[in-house]
């Protein structure tokens, strides 16, 4: 049967026009599709053009030529339907907010009622309870970082965009957060697109991961990710996480000799 | 001693500087009659004999401010919001209001006792003043939301109303409120300039009629009434503003 994608980048070129007037070519023919439930990653180096894609994904960009479909229609339609979950690197919560008032904005932003049941059942999943009525300004960088995860997911999105939502961590705390991350998407299976430069990352939580190169941003290779889900953070130490890691880096390191 | 202790005790040292240079150069007759100590103002300003004739020219003063301020406060916040929700609007409001803006209080209070009346003049160019102030901060306010933040609502599927009520309102509040405490001087002027053009009572017809009457100490403790008038609405929104920070930041 010739099922329809969830996601569907077809051909899709963008140029940004700069302050000089001149023109710059950000993606130059990129084409990827996402089954629904698939968990897919954008690798890249930065400034590749990874947040571009996602941003075309969010009808917040529109493609210069090519096509971006989402369930077979143009993007904005999913975000009008409150159906899109998104983390950003900056996880923009709104600093006049309390952890579970930020949590329950897509409710507001909807005109539904607030489930208050469920924004309690994800403050509990990112492992924030008790912190229902801190600010913003009173949280840790992830801290943060979870509500932003936690308000992705509050209104069950069918597909959720995630731009490097542990960018600005440590190394130890970001491995905590994909370990939950897994966890918590293990249980919901929604379509998702992460963006991420962290090869450790993009191996242990998705299904398939697409390699950018840059300037302009190009798929240079996709890989499948043969690991078993659920996956137990061991599967990290295993021999074939390392080599597929090892591998993964050079692809990502520019050709010998490019300029 | 910390930085803000510092400054509130240098700004008190030298309030008091200057009373007391009032005082004595009032004693001294160091600049004739017009200059009367402060001491004698002040014994006016709370004599009972006087009391009622403060009480109804400030009751005036402090209506006419009211009604003003909040009309053009209204005014100016909702004319910002509309030009804010409808860009194609946005020239044409911007444009009224600098033309508003650009005629001074004193050429058109003439022309409005003509329209609006000697009692409602005041109020109207308090109206006036507070409208501009207030059009301005309440547009710079809502400009200013982060993008990614606006990019975050156009996700979540909001439109223009719903990113206005739950983002770029509260968003601009701080400078919504500076311009409230901005204004609130400027109403005031608005307001005494009204009144001299002939309002029956008020703080601004106290100073007119004390003046061509040469009542140099009633003269004064009117124009203090006004100041104290002033300092105190600055000094509430000033407490308004940092509430209203320490809320939203
Ligand atoms: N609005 C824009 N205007 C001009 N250039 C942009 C704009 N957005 C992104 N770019 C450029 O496009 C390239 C890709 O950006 P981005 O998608 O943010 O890369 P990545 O997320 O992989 O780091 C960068 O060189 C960036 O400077
Ligand atoms: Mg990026």
């Amino acid at each position: 049967m010739d099922t329809q994608p969830a996601i569907a980048v077809r051909g899709v070129t963008k140029r940004f026009r700069l302050d000089d007037g001149s023109e710059f070519t950000a993606l130059d023919d990129i084409s990827l599709s996402l089954a629904e439930g698939e968990f897919v990653t954008l690798l890249g180096p930065s400034g590749c053009g990874k947040s571009t894609i996602l941003r075309l994904v969010a009808a917040l960009e529109a493609p210069s030529a090519g096509t971006v479909l989402v369930e077979g229609k143009a993007p904005a339609e999913l975000s009008r339907q409150h159906r899109l979950g998104v983390a950003f690197q900056d996880h923009a919560l709104l600093p006049w907010l309390d952890v579970a008032a930020n949590i329950a904005l897509p409710f507001r932003v909807a005109g539904q009622k607030v489930d208050e049941a469920r924004v309690a059942a994800l403050i509990r999943l990112v492992g924030l309870a008790g912190f229902e009525k801190a600010r913003p300004r009173q949280l840790s960088g992830g801290m943060r970082q979870r509500v932003a995860i936690a308000r992705a997911l509050v209104l069950k999105p069918d597909v959720l965009l995630l731009d490097e939502p542990f960018g600005a961590l440590d190394a130890v705390t970001r491995r905590q957060m994909n370990i939950e991350l897994q966890r918590i998407w293990t249980e919901q299976r929604t379509t998702t697109l992460l963006v991420t430069h962290d090869v450790g990352e993009a191996l242990f939580l998705s299904d398939r991961i697409v390699v950018l190169s840059g300037r302009p941003g190009r798929v240079v290779r996709v890989v499948d990710v043969p690991f078993a889900r659920p996956r137990d953070p061991a599967i990290m130490r295993s021999a074939l996480f390392h080599e597929m890691s090892d591998d993964l880096t050079e692809a990502l390191a520019p050709p010998a000799g490019a300029p | 001693m910390t930085e803000a202790r510092k400054t509130f005790l240098l700004g008190a040292l030298g309030i008091l500087a200057f009373l007391a240079l009032w005082e004595v150069a009032g004693q001294g007759r160091w600049l004739g009659l017009s200059w009367p100590p402060l001491s004698a103002v002040l014994a006016l300003l709370v004599d009972e004999n006087r009391q009622p004739l403060f009480a109804r020219a400030l009751g005036a003063t402090l209506s006419s401010l009211g009604t003003g301020y909040l009309i053009g406060g209204a005014g100016g916040i909702a004319a910002a919001a509309l030009a804010h929700l409808a860009t194609p609007l946005r020239p044409g409001l911007e444009r009224t209001n600098a033309f508003i803006h650009a005629i001074p209080s004193v050429a058109l209070a003439p022309l409005l006792i003509l329209v609006v009346g000697r009692e409602g003049t005041p109020a109207t160019l308090a109206a006036l003043n507070t409208f501009f102030i207030l059009y301005v901060s309440t547009a710079s306010g809502l400009a200013a939301t982060p993008p990614a933040l606006k990019d975050l609502v156009q996700v979540l599927g909001g439109g223009r109303w719903t990113r206005l009520r739950r983002l770029d309102l509260p968003m601009a509040l701080p400078t919504i409120v500076s311009g409230m405490r901005l204004a609130a001087p400027s109403a005031l002027i608005g307001v005494i300039i009204g009144e001299w053009f002939g309002a029956p009572r008020g703080v601004g017809v106290l100073v007119i009629n004390a003046m061509q009457n040469f009542q140099i100490p009633l003269l004064w403790a009117a124009v203090l009434l006004a100041v104290l008038v002033s300092l105190s609405l600055f000094g509430l929104f000033g407490a308004l503003h940092r509430g209203v920070v320490a809320r939203l930041r």
